[in-house]
């Protein structure tokens, strides 16, 4: 078998054996399903228990046919008065011409009693009025909320999961750097294979947690309901994901090793590596920031611009539609950037891995032969 | 046959050594098909650079490595067995998966690997560990494990920079247990050690190091014969003067006189010690490496 396939394979069995890995998982898993039963549990249909004293029930659940509406019929008015300040009614009809409350009535409620009443009135003298058509000249925005909501989920998770895997990467440089295994390592193999295979292992790993993510979270919003609610071009929105993961954590995990390869201490690692999370934050600030505004000038440009399109393009593409040649020429740039963050980022870290001990200056690797 | 010839390298030097380091000014020797061959020198002397330069880790600024005649290789390299100063384990992998994993690197199929794994582990008294985390290891078990990923591959050539240092003496012989058997089936092993009598015990041949040159090379008995031996003479009860003129120091132990001396006409020395007294001892003694070393060095 490959050497980079060998190299791959180690890094994932043993990320995978490691308690963190599990747990972390786990939390992930958890955390997503809350997140998908949360719209459930926070609002949840309108619901109103109601009472009549010598009335009859008005039409209230034909006019607002989402809420759960529940009628009590109470004997007298001292009973229904009871009720209400015991709060177990919201509003009592009294003899078809009163409605009491404790209290301000809930303005909704109020407005819908009033026009079944009127309603009910003018049916009963033989007035029929033809209800109002609602009709939309803006943008089909049905939709919105839910589509915002996706983005910002998915900024966080775009940005967790791509600045943790390039840390991981990193950290695994200097760890076989440090130990000198490296120096064991890369006279079995090529320093493309190592860094490469390292590069691709976590990138699995990354992508397991991804798809964890994606299932759980897909599927415990078909199962809370919520997923009523998703846009049609949902599976699109999916797919864009893990494609743009795919080639955020590339560009990312290969300037990680290749600044991590500079230094042979665990403690120097998050030194070495701050100009990088830095970018990365930038790139998550940017991508919230088009959570809001996903048409504006600055989400735009900045979605066609690689690093940064690698997470301001998912989400714009979440939140508002966004045209496909914009897409393939992102998705193109991108993947330049890649190829030649792979070239560079691969001659610093063949220069650079081998020589242990003090810090290894960018310039004099850049200079050297 | 592998062949080092007049590496030379200079390391870059800081703001406050502009020249730099010479780390090796000429360094060279042979090492034959079943040859073992102790490196020795000073800390600092070059030892440790020339096996990194011989593995690739490093670039010489001259000089050649060959091997059977040929310049090395990456290929060849990859067949090579290296054990570097510091230790390189993956620290939370189990013994067992390591050792297979760098039989793997180096082109072994599973089985194989497995099966090389399986007899080193037992061989260097490994078995009850191999499913242990290196880190949890002691220092002379994750040693052995250390050899066992030089070995696993079956290597043609052994490179090991202090395979000896902070060992048991049991471990110790393990090790060398184990450097023996391959050496008896050609394979020519290169160590660097400062246990001059272990040198001196397992190896054929030995280089000594000093400030990045080859101050000597050869058979450890070649290196004895250029020392030259030291004829070293008890007499008891001596009368005084008896040495006078004779070449050599004398050492006064109670009333015992200890002549040492380098050279001389020897049957002359034996006549003169048995008039002056009674002679306890009277014979030749090969110098020990350590002799060697303090001579080649000074």
């Amino acid at each position: 078998m490959n050497a980079l396939i060998l190299v791959a394979r180690r890094e994932i069995t043993t990320q995978i054996r490691t308690k963190a890995f599990v747990i972390g998982l786990i939390i992930t898993a958890v955390l997503v399903g809350a997140v998908a039963f949360a719209p459930k549990l926070m609002g949840g249909p309108d619901e109103y228990t109601l009472g009549t004293v010598h009335s009859q029930q008005l039409p209230v659940q034909a006019a607002a046919p989402d809420a759960k509406i529940e009628w009590r019929a109470f004997p007298d008015e001292a009973a229904a008065r009871r009720a209400l300040l015991d709060g177990d009614v919201d509003a009592v009809l009294v003899d078809g011409t009163k409605v009491l409350t404790d209290g301000k009535i809930e303005s909704e409620l109020g407005v819908l009693l009033q026009s079944t009443h009127r309603e009910a009135k003018l049916g009963a003298s033989g007035v029929r009025i033809e209800p109002l058509q609602m009709q939309s000249v803006g943008a089909d925005t049905r939709y919105q909320e839910a589509r915002t909501g996706i983005a910002v989920v998915l900024t966080l998770v775009l940005f967790m999961l791509i600045i943790g895997q390039a840390m991981m990467v990193a950290m695994g440089v200097v760890e076989e750097k440090g130990s000198r295994i490296v120096e064991i390592l890369l006279t079995s193999i090529r320093p493309w294979q190592l860094l490469g295979g390292k590069i691709i292992g976590l990138g699995v790993l990354g992508l397991i947690n991804l798809g964890t993510i994606l299932v759980v979270g897909l599927g415990a919003s078909f199962v809370s309901g919520v997923a009523v609610d998703f846009p049609p071009g949902t599976p699109g929105i999916v797919a864009g994901v893990l494609v743009w993961f795919v080639l955020g954590y590339a560009f990312f995990a290969t300037l990680a090793a290749a600044l991590a390869s500079l230094v042979s201490r665990q403690e120097e690692v998050g030194n070495v590596m701050t100009p990088l999370t830095m970018l990365i934050m930038v790139s998550y600030f940017i991508a919230f920031y088009a959570t809001a505004e996903p048409t504006g000038t600055l989400a735009t440009i900045m979605s066609l611009i690689p690093p940064f399109s690698s997470m301001v393009m998912p989400v714009r593409m979440a939140a508002a539609e966004v045209p496909l040649w914009e897409i393939g020429l992102s998705m193109a740039l991108m993947a330049g950037a890649v190829v030649a963050v792979l070239a560079f980022g691969a001659k610093i870290y063949e220069r650079a891995v081998l020589r242990t001990g003090a810090r290894v200056r960018l310039a004099e690797v850049l200079r050297a032969r | 046959m592998l062949e080092i010839s007049e590496l030379r390298k200079r390391f870059a030097g800081g703001p406050e050594s502009p020249e730099g380091k010479l780390a090796l000014d000429g360094i060279g020797f042979t090492v034959r098909q079943g040859e073992m061959y102790g490196f020795v020198g000073a800390n600092g002397a070059g030892k440790t650079t020339t096996m990194r330069i011989v593995m690739g880790v490093l670039q010489a600024d001259a000089g050649a490595v060959t091997w059977q005649g040929r310049p090395l290789t990456y290929a060849d390299r990859r067949r090579f067995g290296y054990m570097p100063e510091e230790r390189g384990l993956y620290q939370k992998m189990r013994v067992a998966e390591q050792i297979a994993y760098f039989g793997r690197l180096h082109g072994l199929d599973q089985a194989a690997a497995q099966k090389a794994t399986d007899d080193l582990i037992e061989r260097l008294g490994l078995g009850e560990r191999r499913g242990d985390a290196v880190e949890s290891l002691s220092l002379g078990n994750q040693q052995r494990v250390q050899l066992a990923v030089a070995l696993v591959h079956d290597p043609e050539v052994l490179i090991l920079d202090e395979p000896f240092s902070g060992l048991d003496p049991l471990a110790v012989e393990t090790l060398a247990t184990a450097l023996q058997e391959r050496c008896r089936g050609g394979v020519p092993v290169i160590f660097s050690s400062h246990q001059l009598d272990l040198v001196e015990r397992l190896c054929d041949s030995v280089g000594i190091v000093a400030s990045g040159r080859m101050v000597a090379t050869g058979t450890v008995g070649d290196l004895r014969a250029a020392v030259g031996r030291t004829l070293r003479v008890v007499v008891r009860d001596p009368a005084p003067g008896w040495a006078d003129g004779l070449p050599g120091e004398i050492a006064v132990r109670g009333d015992r006189h200890e002549l040492v001396v380098t050279g001389g006409d020897d049957q002359d020395i034996l006549r003169r010690a048995m008039k002056a007294g009674q002679v306890e001892h009277f014979g030749y003694e090969q110098p020990t490496l350590t002799e060697i070393f303090k001579e080649a060095v000074a």
